[in-house]
């Protein structure tokens, strides 16, 4: 996959047919990948491919001018599609490298299961439904189901429905959905004031680093609200109380872009769980108007259109 | 306890100037009966509610907000209220999971001429909030665990 990747990339550019190439190269750490951004197709033999790709690179298409080559994984595609729903790119102005994805590993599960920092892991390696995690000459054998992000567990589109290159041979779609909506279930079961007091606790952590915004490929917004001040919206001191309302508005913005791929969970420096807060409005958005962020790129979006009739037992 | 008793919910509500604003107009000439306990804000539009005028006033420390416009496919603008559905919806089932109460947010069909539906609708709304009452979502926790006013 990745030899052919970095063909095809190269040809791209050499051909002319883009002006830039977005992809992963290996990180500094061990186990990660960091995004490769180029014109130049020498770069283009650095470009990887492995459980390791987090980003979702759609983030980066609406900050750059040009014909753009992007590697992407289901997830990313589906954000790339929204962004073009939006009319924030054009189809034409994109060639998707996509990459059949089997599944990201989510480095703290294995650090957890495995009772090691990442620096101390010699190897992790992946083989069908087993993930092997070598310790001190030692290998460990785990479960797919036990080391995946949580919205990988929830994919519903691990191979890129609209695509100009594809990579490697599509795989089928492996929803654990039980295992990925845990947190959810656990929070529904609460009563209305613990939720409450669980998100306070949660947000009282935020720094407002935006992090969870800049990551987020639907958060496209050249100014935020966040940063209007007449009026001000929120204060920006990290007070709980505006750091949830911030993240509240945040979700209805995005409600009907967010693809649930995790971005803002994952960056978010002090774990708060925001997936719980995405993945719910997904649904949300799901039951009461059966839309689907992501999925096509002819439809119109959420907030651009309506049925005459919905949601109306929630109005008097 | 005896402060309870004299607790009055604040009810912030938006009201769309086609209908629901006249309604409101038609219930007071009408001498039809409904708590004080709803404030007016006239609004070009119920699609004029953006989700943060909801929550500041919820942050502000009002008990409850309704968001009342013209019945589906009686928009002045033919389909302002269309969206505006959409947005409430998604704001108030979002609210309802983070564990804020049902009651604080609540949306409405009333039309100029139904001075009676609007009586009704605030009569029930603020009987809802009573049940719930104050809003303390966004007040401190002091150490104890007891909470300070809404708002402070
Ligand atoms: S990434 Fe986390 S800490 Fe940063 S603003 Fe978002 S929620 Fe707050
Ligand atoms: S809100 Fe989170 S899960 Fe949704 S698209 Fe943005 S980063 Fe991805
Ligand atoms: S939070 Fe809202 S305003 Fe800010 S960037 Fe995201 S979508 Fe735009």
């Amino acid at each position: 996959m990745e030899q052919k990747l970095r063909q095809e990339a190269k040809a791209l550019l050499e051909q002319n047919k883009v002006d830039w190439i977005i992809g992963f190269e290996p990180g500094s750490l061990k186990f990660t990948a960091t995004p490769l951004i180029t014109r130049d197709k020498n770069d283009t033999e650095r470009l990887i491919i492995n459980p390791f790709i987090v980003n979702n690179l759609a983030d980066f298409l609406t900050g750059i001018k040009g014909r753009v080559g992007i590697v992407a994984k289901g997830c990313d595609s589906r954000s790339i599609i929204s962004l073009i729903q939006d009319n924030k790119i054009v189809r034409e102005d994109v060639v998707i490298l996509a990459v059949p994805c089997p599944g990201l590993i989510d480095l703290v599960k294995i650090e957890r299961l495995a009772g090691k920092d990442r620096d101390e892991l010699d190897d992790i390696s992946r083989d069908g439904d087993k993930v092997t995690v070598t310790v001190d000459g030692q290998k460990k054998e785990f479960a797919i189901n036990q080391t995946l992000f949580d919205h990988c567990l929830a994919c519903e589109l691990p191979t890129p429905q609209e695509y100009d290159i594809l990579l490697g041979e599509p795989g089928p779609p492996a929803p654990e959905l039980e295992v990925s909506g845990q947190n959810i279930a656990k929070l529904k079961e609460a009563l209305p004031a613990e939720r409450w007091e669980f998100w306070q606790n949660e947000f009282s952590r935020c720094i407002r680093c935006y992090a969870c915004r800049n990551a987020c490929p639907a958060c496209f917004c050249q100014r935020c609200f966040v940063e209007e001040t007449e009026p001000q919206w929120v204060m920006p001191v990290p007070r709980w109380q505006d750091n949830l309302i911030f993240q509240i508005i945040r979700n209805i913005h995005v409600a009907g872009r967010c693809t649930d791929c995790g971005e803002c969970e994952r960056v978010c420096p002090v774990n708060i769980p925001l997936r719980s807060l995405a993945r719910e409005m997904y649904g949300i958005v799901d039951e009461l108007f059966s839309f689907k962020s992501g999925m096509d790129k002819e439809a119109l979006p959420l907030m651009a259109h309506y049925e005459q009739e919905e949601a109306e037992d929630l109005f008097k | 306890m005896a402060q309870q008793s004299e607790w009055e919910p604040k009810l912030l509500g938006f009201l769309c100037r086609w209908c629901s604003y006249a309604g409101a107009d038609l219930a007071g000439t009408s001498r039809k009966k409904y708590p004080a306990n709803i404030r007016a804000i006239k609004v070009p539009c119920s699609s004029r509610v953006d989700s943060l005028l909801i929550i500041k006033a919820l942050r502000l420390g009002f008990d409850g907000v309704l968001v009342s416009g013209c019945h589906p496919g009686d928009c002045h603008y033919l389909t302002g209220n269309y969206r505006a559905r959409r947005r409430i919806a998604i704001t108030k089932k979002f609210l309802e999971y983070l564990g804020v109460e049902p009651e604080r947010l609540q949306a409405s069909w009333v039309s100029a001429s139904e001075g009676g539906k609007f009586a009704e609708v605030v009569t029930e709304v603020t009987k809802g909030l009573k049940e719930v009452g104050p809003n303390q979502l966004f007040s401190e926790r002091k150490l104890d665990g007891t909470k300070t006013k809404a708002g402070s």
